[in-house]
């Protein structure tokens, strides 16, 4: 049997041709039980057949003195089923039933019971052993009955086996429903959900794996807290020393003077805004790649989205419509994972959109987040492009090219599906996103 | 304004405290939670830099301590931290705003003076008073139109007087916004500063009340 065969079919398959095997086996032995009682049954049916002629033939005789080859004639004897033969303690036939066959009685005259090839003959004399009686019972009959008796116990496995095999394939496969439910949570779930697996209902043969299951899931977690911890440490220890490195560069700036040695500062300031920019996209980059964008709890969208865009707004006034639905927008979706996502999204439609035009921001009751500006169509080949990283459309914007790379790594390990767009809805040209955070996310985890 | 910064980064602490004093700001600089909590229990600030992690705990716990005791001095998080988590747990732990390193300074500077005039309960950084146009994020003045330079410690000064118009000052109160430049405090250097802001910006802007103080005029009449 091949090793990646269903459970579900080699235990059918398995269990019914075991169960038709003892099935088998049972008829044979009870066909054998039956043929030996059978036997003396039909033993016990001719000795008293045997005796109850031998006396009815001496009285009749002693009467009517009858030749000594007279038959007796009888009202039936359509089938030689027993045929009998009187004989004195010579041999010598006195009389026998209608179709005797004086072949199957030429034997000698051994009392009880003995063989012939067709018959089977019981032997026994009166008392003073001078007349002896021989009954013959056809074999060929004998074995009728025994066949048909076997037919009767084997006949019922013909039914009874596919009636078995369906059966038992209902049985495990209602034993096995909790097991394929386990089964299905662990095949749909997301890539960055590592909650343990419900164990509680599923048949204990199967618990252990569930175990073994949730130990992997946890130590995985553990390395991936350990992962994120070491990413939000290096975010820290790289922070800092840029900041430092900032603060003091402006500073030095705003006391300088001498217009050649402020453009060369700026040039400084700029690239470590560069660097810092940049190590914060990689850093992101690393978190949205190392799982956990999904929560254990349900979190509101909406504080967050407005705290980003307010951000946003302090360096860009104006240029931020922001559309949000009257009712929370609770998703399973990490508040850090979502964060970022909206950052870079906004970001994105800031540096790439028209300056002169709004970008907008729309997170709908659905759960929704549609992020649109506006700009030239972008070609559906870059489109599909745009995911990868350090792709960037075809534009002249300063970036990292690590935004919607960012996005996307963060949509997939929450499974939801991160959908570009150019030209966006309802318009002729320009770009947008749309990601579906709400209930679908929760489905999908 | 009285400004505590709290930031244990040696160069990074320097930097701002040189850009909030040059904002016209006094500021004490100190590196650790247990002298953060020995400052506010002895001097009342108008403004708290809180970096949150300290060589000797977290700022968090101090904004929390802060606030139970009843403080409600504005508190501006500068932090390396950047997760949204921690940002809001900083917010409804009762901070005014959250600043992610590296920042530029100044944007530190602009959301310095927007958390105290929020503070003040006026987030119009636009004052006008008689023939005297103030910017408070910008730090300009003009007067009948002109503009005026200030010095970092005539604006420090000024923007004390500003602040709460038509207010007594006592001298003492004055004295503590040019706490920065301390060393150089002398007995007469308020009455100092006091005349250099009246030649610029005209002799009945600011009223002296013997031996009380001073106050801004108001132009109410």
């Amino acid at each position: 049997m091949s090793t990646n065969a269903s459970l579900k079919k080699s235990l059918s398959i398995g269990l019914t041709i075991g169960v038709s095997l003892l099935w088998l086996f049972g008829a044979i032995s009870s066909g054998l039980v039956v043929q030996k009682e059978m036997n003396e049954s039909f033993d016990k049916a001719l000795k008293k057949s045997a005796l109850q002629i031998l006396p009815l033939v001496i009285s009749d005789s002693l009467q009517k003195k009858k030749d000594n080859s007279q038959e007796i004639p009888t009202r039936e004897n359509d089938d030689e089923y027993l045929t009998y033969t009187i004989k004195d303690q010579h041999g010598n036939v006195l009389f026998h039933s209608k179709d005797a066959n004086p072949k199957v009685f030429n034997g000698s005259l051994q009392m009880g019971f003995s063989n012939t090839e067709s018959h089977r003959i019981y032997t026994t004399s009166t008392l003073d052993n001078r007349v002896y009686i021989q009954v013959a019972e056809q074999l060929a009959r004998r074995n009728e009955d025994l066949i048909e008796a076997g037919i009767a116990l084997l006949l019922p496995l013909l039914f009874l086996a596919p009636i078995s095999l369906f059966g038992i394939w209902w049985i495990i496969r209602l034993s096995l429903r909790k097991v394929a439910v386990f089964q299905f949570d662990i095949a749909e779930r997301g890539a960055g959900n590592l909650s343990p697996v419900e164990m509680e209902k599923l048949p204990k043969e199967f618990k252990p794996i569930a175990v073994a299951v949730n130990r992997l899931l946890e130590r995985l977690r553990r390395t991936l807290e350990a992962e994120r911890s070491f990413t939000a440490n290096s975010a820290h220890e790289l922070r800092t020393p840029l900041a430092t490195a900032l603060a003091k560069v402006q500073r030095i700036k705003s006391a300088a003077t001498d217009e050649p040695l402020k453009t060369q500062i700026t040039d400084v300031e700029n690239s470590l805004k560069s660097l810092s920019k940049q190590s914060e996209k990689l850093l992101e980059l690393a978190k949205a790649e190392g799982g956990g964008a999904i929560s254990q709890q349900p979190n509101n969208l909406v504080p967050i989205l407005k705290m980003i865009v307010g951000d946003f707004s302090r360096q860009f006034p104006e240029r931020i419509k922001l559309t949000l639905a009257k009712n929370e927008i609770n998703s399973l979706l990490d508040p850090d994972a979502f964060a970022i996502l909206a950052r870079n999204l906004i970001e994105n439609a800031l540096k790439h959109g028209r300056s002169n035009h709004p970008v907008d921001v729309n997170l709908q009751a659905d759960g929704r987040l549609r992020v649109v500006n506006e700009c030239d169509l972008v070609a559906p080949q870059d489109l599909a492009l745009l995911r990868n990283r350090f792709v960037r459309a075809n534009t002249t914007a300063p970036g990292s090219g690590l935004g919607l790379a960012i996005v996307d790594a963060i949509a997939k390990g929450a499974g939801i599906t991160l959908e570009l767009r150019s030209p966006a809805n309802g318009k002729k040209d320009g770009f947008e996103v749309e990601l579906n955070l709400g209930t679908n996310l929760t489905q999908a985890s | 304004m009285r400004v505590l910064l709290i930031e244990d980064t040696t160069g990074l602490g320097e930097a701002v405290r040189d850009q909030i004093c040059d904002d016209g700001h006094a500021v004490d600089w100190v590196q650790s939670l247990n002298f953060a909590e020995a400052s506010v229990q002895a001097t009342s600030y108008d403004l708290v830099l809180l970096d949150l992690m300290l060589p000797d705990g977290n700022g968090f716990d101090f904004l929390k301590s802060l606030r139970k005791s009843g403080n409600s001095t504005p508190v501006i998080i500068l932090t390396a931290r950047d997760q949204v988590s921690d940002r809001i747990e900083g917010l409804n732990a009762g901070a005014d705003d959250y600043l992610i390193k590296p920042f530029d300074l100044s944007e530190l500077s602009a959301r310095v003076g927007a958390v105290a005039r929020r503070y003040r309960g006026d987030p119009n950084p636009l004052v006008k008073l008689g023939h005297l146009e103030i910017d408070l994020g910008e730090h300009r003045i003009k007067a009948n139109g002109l503009p005026v330079e200030l010095t970092a410690r005539e604006w420090a000064l000024f923007e004390g007087l500003v602040q709460r118009p038509g207010t007594l000052l006592s001298r003492s109160q004055l004295e503590d916004r040019l706490y920065q430049f301390g060393a150089e405090i002398e007995s007469n250097t308020i009455e100092v500063y006091i005349s250099r802001l009246r030649k610029k910006l005209g002799r009945d802007v600011i009223i002296t009340v013997r031996n009380m103080g001073y106050r801004l005029e108001t132009y109410e009449h």
